[in-house]
Parts: structure tokens; sequence; C-alpha cells
């Protein structure tokens, strides 16, 4: 049963390595931890366009924010 | 917020750990963070967004695909089809299944945070991961490098390039030494290999390191649909194609042929080993001993047809090459396969003696050979460093005068060796071969300076391939010893013939001579060249033999048979000893002949003796190269003194180069042959002859001297004229008066035992050591031939024994010659004597009787005193032409003719002109005798006066009364009509004046004929 468990385990980082490829092609700009969240995110049903909004407002966001910061500084 | 499913909460920390991720907003509590969080929340839960749709995914993925495609971006192209595949059939961490909307949302996800894929830098990370870090080895300069193979600890190590290793020496497997393969091993294999002798996995990832390694190892071309290599798109590279493409548009029914494509490199390195004589090629092919050249083999530069007729003009000289090479196994023993039946190999078992020349020519053709493989080596090496661009064109040009070279000997070889019948015998072929070369030199000879590299070849060729006959003269004309095993020299001893007979010196060696022409051989006994046919077939003979030979064959064969039968007289010199001892350190005829050469050559070129003024010399000549140099340069604005030095150097570092080409120690100087050349018969002349001559001169000069001092030849053949031509007038004269005493008497005297007698008694007293010797007996004689008195002493015949090896001068057809001359002088001593001895006291007497009984009778008194007187008369007539005929015979021949004969004797060089000069003596004297066949009239009417001679002393000594006057009348008309015969003749010859000699016999029977 570990056995099995552990070979899924493989299977899964071998698909997440995969992915991080795709994601590096696309030049999405997603690291893995990110990208695994995201993964998470969508197996439990969320919408990837809101997802891909949210992150793309996020990366705004703390762009600006950190650009704000670095005038205030 | 209670009400919150478990799913909701594992939802709310996923997107509190995407914030977190994504904004690096750590605390949970910055107002920053839980608007976000707020953001986040109203966006997932309340904004709508269309659900995912698998096939909007799939064109995406296809669009994307398209366009790094249109992009070119192949390898990207392919990672994505392949990623993205490989991710829709993997599992997700949740979901076990495949393609599910998971997948999908996940790859929109990405495709909608997607930011120009196709501009991105992306190299596949996942499986580079999966190979070895780069190998930075030089693998190809390490297998060229080469040592030998030992698999030992890497057993898999991939086996390279076995078939090129085979033919290149500088190609060689790897060893286990080498410490480059260490540098393969990663880290992790280090650590989980417990196993030592686990492989290197050999592979090289990379594929730069990938294209370095297609570049520098040569791809099997030879292995049948080996792939095509990578080559320039240019259009030069490409005329094949080209050239195809337009029989392909121009010709409906064209048909593409499979080809073997192939590098230039590789058709200028198969050329190579093609000409150093490798035979498994895969360019070229061997059918039988004859070359072709494959015609499905293209480059991609060249039609077919041009790189094919290129090739086939090197194929007839791998053929040469290859031929060439089987001769020289053949000779040498190292022939794997039998050779054909034509090439006389099988014939000739290991028993057989080996056959030096062909040896000596297979030795110099391979010494040529190394050379050659020299050359090609060389090529092949900078073909193999790549330093510099080598084209075919450029090779062939570069070896053209090797191949012209090599044509030629082919030619030399086809003709000298090749064409010769099988069975014919080792003398045919060597002098064949001989004859070959040197006419082959002649003719290049004959051409200049277009051809000096070839006569200096091919005289280098000869001097090798002439080493064994030289050395077969050298050790017959210095030992006296004709060793020849295999029977390769043309002059062959027969062994029947033991030294010590007295045929030894005509039947003792055969000479062969081969008619080039006809190629059959004729054998010419000894005796043809030797005395007295030197001069006949001589038309015949220049076809034939060793030409090179030719001039001094006589001169060797008789210095080869006059050190034989030196040997054999025990010639013992006072220094033989010495002699001995100084054989060691005797050159020998070939050392002489080639040192000559040498000096020769030398002479020629002027070279400075000493090497200091030598180097003074190139001191000079590189000042003045330098100076030549420096004015080029000037002249294209460039000054650089040490350029000009160093062109200088270069130069006669060139001129230098030829003079240092020279192998052995006796290797002719080449450059230098090329003037010698042109003068190949004098360089003969002058360097091989001469020591020919002078060993002949010392031979023959020894063996005179030991024939006259030992042998005492001159004391036989005086005591041949004193016996047979009674020069030792005293002692004979008592042989033949008591002979001659005996017939007056009408008493036998044809009896072996008194002749003996009488003739041991006369020599005994002044000759006692030849009285053993000389011996008389009578032969049978024809009783036909009988008619005449003066016949009766035909029988008798004196014979000498002569002892060995004098016999070889004094023969029995000699002592025939002198016999009959002794014949004659014995019927003229006869007549003389015979006449000598009448008395005219006889006559008194019986004048007085017939007086006193016929004194009445008054009638015939008157008669019988003028018959006496008549007679008186006649026999002073007989006499003084007697007298003539003798003191002619006596003195103005043989006296004469003998002492010319003892000066040429002490003038003999050698054996045979000695016994020429004894052979033309006796000819001289016989012919003078009158003894010739064709002046035998002459000699019928002298043997009549003779006969009337003895007959009118016959009568006389009857007595008077047996006397008719008729009878006298008879003799004295007889005697008047051969008298005047004979001076009628003489004098006709003597006013031709055609004999000399006969001038005095024909003046004094002349008086003698006046005054009757």
């Amino acid at each position: 049963m570990a056995s099995a468990a552990n070979a899924n385990l493989n299977a899964v980082r071998e698909t997440m390595d995969v992915l991080l490829e795709i994601s590096r092609l696309l030049n999405t700009g997603l690291d893995m931890e990110s990208l695994s969240i995201c993964v998470r995110l969508c197996e439990q049903g969320i919408n990837p366009e809101a997802l891909s909004a949210v992150i793309k407002e996020l990366r705004r966001a703390s762009e600006s924010f950190k650009a704000s910061e670095n005038c205030t500084n | 917020m209670a009400h919150w499913s478990t799913f909701e909460k594992e939802t709310e920390k996923e997107t509190k750990k995407l914030i977190r991720s994504i904004s690096k907003i750590e605390d949970e509590e910055d107002q920053n963070f839980q608007s976000a969080l707020k953001f986040t929340w109203s966006n997932f839960k309340f904004h709508r967004y269309l659900d995912v749709d698998s096939h909007k995914v799939q064109r995406s993925i296809s669009g994307i695909y398209e366009k790094l495609m249109v992009h070119s971006d192949l390898s990207k192209a392919g990672s994505w089809m392949r990623l993205t595949e490989e991710f829709l059939n993997s599992p997700l961490p949740n979901t076990h299944e495949t393609k599910t909307d998971a997948h999908y949302s996940v790859l929109s996800l990405l495709l909608f945070l997607s930011d120009s894929p196709s501009n991105t830098n992306f190299t596949e990370r996942l499986w580079a991961k999966e190979t070895e870090p780069e190998d930075n080895f030089d693998w190809a300069k390490y297998l060229m490098e080469g040592e030998d193979i030992d698999a030992g600890p890497y057993p898999d190590t991939p086996e390279w390039s076995e078939e090129e290793s085979e033919d290149d020496d500088s190609q060689q497997p790897i060893s286990r030494e080498d410490s480059g393969i260490q540098l393969d091993r990663t880290p992790q294999e280090d650590q989980d290999s417990s196993n030592k002798t686990v492989p290197v996995a050999w592979t090289v990832g990379e594929p730069d390191a990938r294209a370095w390694l297609e570049q520098h190892v040569v791809t099997p071309y030879w292995a049948t649909h080996a792939s095509r290599f990578p080559h320039s798109l240019h259009l030069h590279s490409n005329l094949l194609n080209v050239w195809d493409q337009h029989l392909y548009n121009t010709d409906p029914l064209y048909l593409p042929e499979e080809k073997a494509f192939v590098s230039e490199t590789q058709v200028i390195r198969e050329t190579l080993w093609l000409l150093s004589g490798v035979k498994k090629l895969f360019i070229f092919q061997h059918h039988d001993g004859k070359v072709s050249v494959r015609n499905d083999v293209v480059v991609t530069h060249l039609t077919s047809n041009c790189l094919l007729s290129v090739l086939e003009h090197v194929s007839v000289y791998g053929q040469a090459v290859f031929r060439l090479q089987r001769f020289i196994d053949e000779v040498t023993g190292h022939s794997s396969e039998p050779g054909p039946p034509g090439s006389g190999s099988c014939s000739r078992k290991g028993s057989e003696p080996p056959f030096r020349t062909y040896q000596a020519f297979v030795w110099a053709l391979n010494k040529y050979f190394t050379g050659f493989k020299e050359e090609l080596t060389t090529i092949e090496k900078e073909i193999i460093s790549n330093d510099e661009t080598v084209t075919l064109s450029a090779v062939l040009e570069r070896l053209s005068s090797h191949l012209a070279q090599i044509k030629v000997l082919h030619k030399v070889f086809c003709t000298g060796v090749a064409e010769v019948p099988p069975a014919t015998p080792n003398v045919v072929r060597a002098s064949h071969l001989l004859n070959t070369l040197y006419k082959a030199i002649i003719e290049y000879d004959s051409v200049g300076e277009a051809s000096e590299q070839t006569v200096a070849l091919l005289f280098s060729l000869w001097t090798e391939t002439v080493r064994p006959y030289l050395e077969i003269v050298d050790e017959w004309i210095v030992h006296g010893h004709l060793f020849d095993p295999a029977k390769e020299f043309i002059i062959q001893r027969n062994k029947d013939v033991p030294v010590n007979h007295r045929d030894f010196w005509y039947a003792t060696y055969t000479l062969y001579s081969v008619s080039e022409m006809v190629d059959n051989e004729e054998k010419l006994n000894d005796a043809a060249s030797g005395s007295s046919g030197g001069d006949q077939s001589s038309s015949n003979r220049q076809l034939t033999m060793v030409s090179f030979l030719k001039p001094v064959l006589k001169q060797i064969i008789m210095a080869g048979k006059s050190m034989q039968l030196l040997k054999n007289l025990d010639w013992k010199e006072a220094e033989s000893s010495e002699t001995s001892s100084r054989d060691a350190e005797r050159k020998s005829l070939y050392t002489l002949f080639l040192e000559s050469v040498q000096s020769r050559l030398c002479s020629q070129e002027g070279s400075p003796a000493n090497t200091v003024s030598e180097q003074q010399a190139t001191a000079r000549s590189l000042v003045k190269m330098q100076s030549i140099m420096a004015q080029h340069l000037e002249i294209d604005d460039v000054h650089d003194p040490l350029l000009a030095i160093n062109f200088a150097r270069l130069y006669l570092e060139q001129s230098d180069f030829h003079e240092r080409f020279s192998g052995g120690d006796f290797i002719v100087d080449r450059s230098s042959q090329s003037i010698t050349c042109q003068t190949f018969e004098l360089t003969l002349r002058s360097c091989l002859y001469p020591h020919i001559e002078r060993r002949y001169i010392e031979c023959c000069g020894n063996l005179m001297k030991t024939l006259k001092k030992d042998y005492m030849l001159l004391e036989y053949l005086q005591a041949m004229r004193n016996h047979f031509l009674l020069e030792a007038g005293d002692t004979m004269y008592d042989f033949y008066t008591a002979i001659f005493d005996k017939v007056q008497e009408k008493e036998s005297w044809q009896q072996p035992s008194f002749l003996n007698m009488q003739l041991q008694e006369a020599v005994g007293q002044r000759y006692p050591e030849d009285s053993s010797r000389l011996s008389v007996f009578l032969e049978n004689i024809d009783p036909s031939r009988k008619k005449h008195p003066v016949n009766n002493l035909d029988a008798l015949t004196l014979s000498y024994k002569v002892p060995w090896p004098v016999d070889i001068v004094i023969s029995s057809e000699c002592q025939k010659i002198y016999n009959q001359v002794f014949l004659l002088l014995l019927q003229i001593k006869w007549a003389k004597y015979s006449l000598d001895t009448l008395r005219f006291s006889d006559f008194t007497d019986i004048a007085e009787k017939l007086e006193g009984s016929l004194g009445e009778e008054v009638k015939p008194k008157e008669p019988s005193n003028q018959q006496i007187h008549r007679m008186c008369l006649l026999r002073v007539k007989l006499m003084h032409f007697v007298n003539s005929l003798h003191n002619y015979i006596m003195t103005r021949i043989l006296h004469s003719t003998g002492l010319e004969f003892q000066h040429q004797v002490q003038e003999a060089k050698d054996l045979d002109q000695l016994i020429k000069i004894h052979y033309r003596y006796l000819a001289t004297i016989h012919d003078r005798c009158l003894l010739r066949e064709k002046v035998s009239f002459v000699k019928e009417a002298i043997m009549k006066v003779l006969n009337l001679v003895l007959i009118f002393s016959d009568r006389w000594q009857a007595g008077f009364g047996a006397w008719k006057i008729e009878s006298i009348d008879k003799v004295e008309s007889d005697f008047k009509n051969c008298h005047m015969f004979l001076v009628t003749i003489l004098n006709k010859a003597v006013c031709r004046g055609s004999f000399p000699h006969l001038e005095s016999l024909a003046l004094s029977l002349m008086a003698g004929f006046e005054q009757c």
C-alpha cells in the first residue's frame, strides 16, 4: 500500500514537473509553489479564469504596492 | 462562518497560501492581505465565468503549437506538444484519472496566464536532467591518437571505427590507462554503483556535443544504407543533386539510383589506402587481381560520371601497385594466398635455391615502395590533422611523379617479369629482366631531361637487380667458382667435364644466349665464344644475352675459366696466405661498381670535398639567397629581413632535400643520377667494365705466368717445332737419314719398332726429356693413293704426348697439322737426301766399262757420254729445284714464322689468345707450305717433281744400263713442264703481290729455269 502511495506520489511529482515545464514554456511566471496551489484550487473547482484574474490582479497590486512603498521610502 | 464546509476551509487555506505566495505578504492580519483575500474571495465566489471547455483548451494548445512552428521554434513546438500530451495523461494530486476537467482547467489557467510564449528562451529542462553533465572530453582527438584496445574494465565501450583502424595506423582503439573515461562519471553513479564494473553509459546528450562528434568521427559509409552525413546546403556542394534534378526534369525515363554517399576526404583516404596496397576497400574493389571502382559511390559536389572517371584513373595505378605488391609477396614468400599458375611461384618450392635476380629486383621495388608509402602516410597525416584543405585533385597532383614512376615500374614489370611464360628457365628470366631494365633505361635516357626521375629510378632499380649477376661474376673471376644454384647466370658449368680434362677449356661452360625476339633459348657451346668462333654469329648475338655484360663477356669468361684452371693447377703463389687474408678486405665487384658510380656522380656534381667548405658555401649561398629574397620582397613593399632569411633558408633546404634523399649504404644519389644517366652506357663503361677488365688482366696474367713458368708451355712449343718442324736439324737428321738409307737399300723400313728405336736414339742424345714423349707409328693408308714413291712416307706419323694442361694449347688437332708439315718436310728432305747421295763415280765406272766392252760399237758411245752428261745436268737442275724449295720452307717460312710466333706468345694476355695465336701460327705455316686445299695443284706439281727426283735417283743408282735415253727425255720434259708451270704460277702470285713470302721461291725457281 505504501509502495502504491509512493508510486502515486512519484507520478504526481512527475506531473507537476511537466506542468512546471508547460508553465515555463508559456511564460506564466508561476513558481512551483504557486503552481501547486493553483492546481489544488483548480481541483477544488475554482474557475481558472477567475483564478487567473485574481493572480494577475494580485501581481499588479503587489507591484504597485511595492512601487509606492519604494517611493515613500 | 460556521456554515463553511471543510471544502470551503480548504479553499480559503489555499487562497491564503496563494496570496502569500504571490503578494509575498506573510502577515494575515495585514490590511493589504485582508483586502486581497476579500478581493479573491469575491472573485471566486461571486464572479461568473464560463466553465472550462476542453475543446477550447485543445484548440488553444494546437494554436500555440502552430504559432511556434510558424516562428520555426521546432524544438519548442515539439516540447510543447509532448509536455501537454504528457500532462493530460498524468494524474493530478487529487485526481487519479487523466484528461479530466481539472486537467483542462489547470491548462486553461496557464494559458490565461501565459505571456507571449514564443518570445521566451525556453529549453526543456526536464530531459536535460536525465542526462549526464556535458561531456567535454575530446573524443575525436582521443580516437585519433590511438593506442591498443583493452576492453578490460569497460567491456561495453563501443567499438569505434574498426574498419578504419585496420587500415590506418594512427587510429587505434582505447586503452585502459586512458583517464578520460573517468571524466564521464556522474556523482550519482558513483554513489549507487556498488558494482564497479558497471559500464559508463556513454551517451552524449547535449546536441552540440553530438553534432561535434558527428563531425569528427567517421560515419560507417561502407555499411549499406548508411545515414547521410550532414553537409552544407550551398549550391556548389550539391552539384550532384542539381544534376540529378536536371536529368529528372529532362529525361522522363530517368530513374534515380540508390547511391552511397561519401565525402571527398573518404575518397582521398581510400585512394591513399589503395595506393598503399590495401585490398579491402569500399570504393575500390578487387576482382581476380583487377581493381574496379564501385559505380554507386558518389560525392555530393560532383556528378557521378566525373567522380568515376577520376577514380578509374586512380584504380589503374592501384592495380599496378597491387600487381607489383603481389609479385613482391610471391618472391619474398609472404603470400598467404597461392598466386596464379602463371606467376611461377607455385613451381618454386622451398627446396629449390632462391632465384636471386628476382629477389634483388623485389628488394629494389620494395625500397621504392617504402618511400612511396611514407609519402602516402604523410598525406594521410595531413588529412587527419585537418590543418589545410586537401582535395583529391591536389593529392593526385602531389603524387603525380610517383604515379608516373609506378607506371614505369609496372611497365618494366610487365615486360620483364609478367609476360615471361611460366616454364621459362631461370637464366632466361633473369637475363630478360635485366635486358628489359637496361633497355628501358636507354629508352628513357634518350628522352633527356623529361624523364630524369624515371631514369634515376630505373637506374637504382637496375643497380640493385644486377647485384646477383655481379656477385656471381665476382665469385667466379676471383675464386674460380661459378656459384649459381638457381641457374640464373648466362654461363653454366657443365658438370660432367672435370677440370683436369683437356676439353676443359672448351666444353666446361655453356653460354646461354637468349633471343629477345622469340624468347626461345639456344645453347651455344662455349667454344663458339672462346677461341675460334669469337666473332661468329655476331648478328645473332646482338639480340641476345644480357646486354650490359656483352662488351665484357669474353673477359669474364676468360677470367673465370682462367681462375678455375689456376685453382686447379695448385697454383702456389708466394703470397698465397696473404691473398687469403686480403680476401676479407677485398671489395667485391659490386661494391667496387657502386663506389665508382658514386665517385663518378660526385665528380660530376663537383661537390666540395670537405665539410668546412661546404658549410661556407651554404652560408654564402644563404646570404646570396637572402639578398635576392629581400629584393623580391621590396618589390612588394615588404621590408622584413627575417622573412627574407626564412625564405632563403626554405629554398636552400629544398635544394638540399634531394641530396639527403638516399637510403642504405650504397644507395646512389638520385639527384645526380640524372646527369650520369644521360650517358648510361658511358657510366657502365667507366664504372663496371674497368673492374672486370682489371680482374681479367690479373687472372689471365697469372695463368699465363703459371703456364709458362711452372708448366713450361714455351718449352713444349719449342719441342714441337724442334721435332715436327725439324728445327732440331741434327737430331732429326739422325732419324730420317736412317729411314732413307733403308729405303735406298730397298730394305723394309716400315716397322714401328725400327722407327721408334731410331727416333729414341736420335732424340735421346740431345733431348732426353722428350724421348719418352715422342713416338712414331704408321697409319694405314688407302692403297689407291700409293702410286708414287714419294707417298711411301705418308703413313709415317709422329706423336708427342703433351701433358695437361699444356694440351689445352697443343691439342691433337694441332698435332695433325704439325704432322702434315712434318710429312712435307720429310718428303723434301728425302728428295734432297736422295739427290745428295748420288755419286758421279757411279757413272765414271760405268762409262769405263762401256768403253771397254763396247769399244767397237762407236755408235752408242757417243750417246752414252751424252746421256751421262744429260743426267748430270738434270741432277743439278733437280738439286737446284729441291734446294730452293728446301731453303724456302726451312728458312723463309718456318724460321721467320717461328720467330714471329715466339714474339706473339710472349705478349699473349690470356690463354684463349695464346691458343688462337698457336692456331694462327699453324694455319700460317700450313698455308705457306702450300698444303692448303685451294693451292693443291701447286703442291701436286711439287710432289711430281719430288717424285721425279726419287725416280731419277733410283734409276741413277740402279746403274746406267737400266736407262733408256727416252726415259731421260721423259724425266727432263716432265721436270721442265712442272718447273715451268710452277714458275708461271708463282710469278703470277708474286706479281699480284698477295703472297710476298713466295717471292724468294719464285725468284730462285726462275733462276733455275732460265739456266735451262
